[in-house]
Formats: C-alpha cells, structure tokens, sequence
C-alpha cells in the first residue's frame, strides 16, 4: 500500500517536473505532458495522422511474420545442435560467436538485399528473434535429467515417444522463456528497422513526424507503439506462466 | 579426445571452405545477382579499397563506445548498488525500472538527435542509455542476492555502513559486475552503432550506411566482416579476462 502510494507520487512528480522543464525551457523540444495528452488524443481520433490504422496493421504483421520465421528457424536449429552431438560442437561455437556481434551491422547488408520495404524489417525481425530461441532450446536439452532418456529407452520407448514426453515437458520453461525473450528482440528488430530507413509503418510514421519537428504527434506516435510492445509481452508473459503451471 | 576435437575443427573448417565455394559458385554462375551479394573474391578484393576508410570508421566508433561504456558501467554500477541495498528503493523503483529496460531505446533515439544534434554526442548518450539499463537490472539482482548472514554478521561485529559496503557488499558482486561489464559492452557498442546508421557523420555505422546507399555490395560486406572480427575479438578477450580473474580468485 505504501508502495503503491510512493510510487504514484513518484510518477506525478516526475510528470510535474517535465511538465515544469518543458515549459520553461522549450515546449516543443520537450513536449510537456499537457501538449503530448491531445496529440494523443488527435492521433488516436486519426485526426493527425488517418492512415495510422493501416500503417500499424503493417508494423504488427510485420512482427508477426518475423517472429513465427524466429520460432520455426530457431526450434529446427537448436534441436538438430542439442541433439546431434557432432554437429552441436562442430555449429554451435560459430553460433555463439555469431551472437556476441552488435546485430544491427547486419542491417545495412539486409537492406541492400531486400530493400526498404517490409522485407529488410522481417528479416532483421526474424535474425533478432531466431539467437534467443535457438539458445534456449540447447540450454533446455541440457536441463533435462539424462536418466529420465535411459530409463524411457529402457521401457522401450521409441524416439518420437522420448521426444514428445520426456524431452520437452522437461525443458518447456526454459523454452518458453527464451520464446518470450525471442518475440521482444524481433519486435526490437522490426521496429529498428523502421526507424532506419522505411517507407510504411510506425517507424516511417515516427520519422515523418520527428523529419517535420511535430514533436507532440512524435511522442504521440511512441506512446502507441509503446502500447503494442507492452500488449505483446504481456500476451507471452501470460503464455509463460501457463506453461510454468504446467510444469510445477 | 584429442583427435575428436581435431575432427570437429576439420568439419567446420570444411563447411566454412563449402559455403564459400557455394556461394563464389552462385556468383559466377550468375545465380546470385553481385549487386546485391557479391561473391567472397570481389569482397576479399574490395578490402583494398574500403580498408582504411573502414579502419578509420572503426577507431571512431570503438573511441565513441569506450566513452559511453565507462558511463554506462560507473552509472549502472552505482544505480544498482543503491537500488540494491535500499530495499525501499527498490520497491518503488522496480516497476520503472522493468519498463524502462524492456522498452525499445530506438523509440527515444530521435528525441536525442533533436535535443544533442548529429554527430558524437548523441552516440555517447545513447550508447550509454542502451548499456546502462542490463548493467543496472544485473546489479540489482546481485546485491540482493548477497548472503544475508554475512551482512548480520558484520554489522553484530559493528560494521558501519560504508564498510558493509566496501568490504562485504562489493566483494561479493565482483563476478556479476564482471558479467554486467562483458553484457554492457555488446550493449553499448550496438548503440553507438545504431546512432552512427541514423544520424552519423562518421564511424563505421555511417560508413556502412553510406555504403548500403551507394549500392556497394562489396564494400559493405567487407566493412561488416572487418566490424563483426573486432567485436568477436573483443568479447573473447573479455571472455579470457573473466577466466584468468575467477581462478585468481
């Protein structure tokens, strides 16, 4: 309770403080609270900008797209690494390696190849999203008990059987996990891509918006893609607590 | 054993020597269009000439990372520890501090441009901005995951509050902090990058968005093998540093 009320006088307070600052120093620099709330407004009534709707459909599918690419891609990978021996040694280092880059160097690359449309934003989508899952399902493949395999190869059990009943109950959490970790850092490569150069969606939106000084729908404009990020992670956070029930 | 590791090394030798032949095929054969991929000879010769224009991008960019990742490490080091300690603190702050670390930064990266303008400055702050959050929520988690006993202990034996933190608190972290250094790094440096590709007017993101745009395809790969060598470069030494300091310890 106290928490709850410390933490609202916090957020009041730094409001009021922003508010303060912007109007001293300069509003349309810093956007006080009381000129984003009607850009908000204006921008939702899609009085601001009218094509929003069909610019966000683009942003989400975009993700969507990119993010079921990251699933199936990094599942196949990190099954066929966790579970051949050979070529898990042989792949994953240079996968590991691969990871410890600052992935937007690949951007440029991706945009020369698939231009500055949707398809340069689902493939930085897809590679973002596809390291975290294929990480967590080697780390999975580690977690479960390898008696648990003898003892169900022992009962006669065949591969599928192990797979689906042993294998994967076994490692569901930390799969989960790393698919929730996967769905952020595709959205992250989505939108990236859109501020970096793009023709259509929320990102091409931000840039007209911050290109014109039209601060207010600027900071409009991110609320609402801040809204569609958090509606996502709280999808798969619901997701992962299923999946923890499950398991317990 | 030995010649198990010496067998795995030859098949990734082999598959790298594969892929490479492939994709070199592809472009001669003129399945692949080399404007878009060219082939691994025209990037191997094209390193010639985006050499020393890549170099100089790279100690641009690496100069601006080291600034922002000294700031993100101190900041996030310091924000951590007191967030950490203060229990109060923390159960006020946490909710911020998740929505903070979870958010996009990209989303601010334009309102940062406006307020420092193109150039270095921005790169600094956002680069810091990106490594600043996963050094902090790290941190954080390491301090409140110091034994408790030993923090009873020391104040039973009248430990004042500086000396907790000097000698019980800060030792005790010293393996997090190493990990947040080696997470804030890659962090930081993918900032700065990003900067460089959306407002830079130098450093190896500019130089690589320059060339994107000029359609040099084998310049552009040959400048982001050099960029991605560096920083493999770097993480394994801060892998090897990490190493030698835990068996001293």
């Amino acid at each position: 309770m106290k928490t709850a009320v410390a933490r609202l006088a916090l957020l009041a307070a730094a409001l009021f403080a922003w508010e303060v600052v912007a109007r001293v120093g300069s509003p349309l620099l810093y956007v006080p609270p009381s000129a984003a709330l009607p850009a908000l407004r204006d921008l939702l009534l899609l009085r601001s900008y009218p094509d929003l709707p069909s610019h966000l459909a683009l942003t989400v599918r975009e993700i969507a797209i990119a993010y079921a690419l990251s699933v199936v891609t990094g599942l196949a990978v990190g099954f066929a690494l966790g579970l051949y021996r050979t070529v898990g040694r042989a792949y994953g280092p240079i996968l590991a390696a691969l990871y410890a880059v600052p992935s937007v160097i690949w951007y440029p690359s991706l945009m020369l190849f698939f231009g500055l449309d949707a398809a340069s934003k689902i493939a930085f989508g897809f590679l973002l999203g596809f390291f975290p899952i294929t990480l967590a399902v080697l780390a999975g493949i580690r977690q479960v008990n390898p008696q648990l395999v003898v003892v169900a190869r022992a009962f006669g059990a065949r591969p599928l059987t192990i797979f689906v009943k042993v294998l994967v109950p076994g490692m569901l959490f930390t799969l989960v996990g790393g698919m929730r970790t996967g769905l952020a850092l595709s959205v992250i490569g989505v939108i990236v891509g859109e501020i970096l150069g793009s023709k259509a969606g929320m990102g091409a939106l931000i840039n007209h918006a911050y290109g014109l000084l039209r601060t207010a729908d600027y900071v409009a404009l991110v609320m609402v893609t801040l809204a569609v990020i958090a509606a996502s992670d709280v999808a798969a956070s619901l997701v992962e607590r299923r999946a923890r029930r499950w398991t317990e | 054993m030995k010649a198990d590791t010496a067998r795995i090394v030859l098949i990734q030798v082999a598959s790298l020597a594969v892929a490479l032949a492939t994709w070199e095929g592809l472009a001669r054969a003129g399945w692949i269009d080399p404007l878009f991929v060219p082939a691994p000879s025209a990037v191997a010769r094209s390193f010639g000439s985006v050499g020393a224009l890549a170099m100089a991008g790279l100690a641009d960019t690496l100069a601006k990372t080291a600034v922002a990742y000294v700031l993100a490490v101190v900041l996030g080091v310091a924000a951590g520890v007191a967030v950490g300690s203060l229990r109060a603190l923390n159960d006020v702050l946490h909710p911020f501090v998740v929505a903070l670390y979870g958010m996009p930064k990209i989303l601010v990266l334009p309102w940062i441009v406006l307020l420092l303008g193109y150039g270095t400055a921005p790169a600094i702050a956002y680069g810091a901005l990106h490594g600043f959050f996963p050094v902090m929520v790290l941190v954080v988690g390491a301090v409140r995951d110091v034994d408790r006993t030993l923090i009873t202990v020391a104040r039973a034996f009248g430990a004042r509050p500086w000396q907790l933190y000097l000698k019980v608190i800060l030792p005790a972290i010293v393996p997090s902090v190493i990990a947040a250094m080696r997470l804030g790094l890659v962090f930081c440096l993918l900032g700065v990058l990003v900067v460089e590709l959306f407002a830079g007017i130098r450093g190896m993101g500019y130089v690589m968005g320059s060339l994107a745009n000029a359609f040099r395809a084998p310049e552009l790969f040959a400048a982001t093998g050099l960029i991605s060598v560096a920083s493999i470069a770097i993480v394994l030494a801060l892998d090897a540093l990490n190493e030698r300091l835990s068996r001293w310890r």
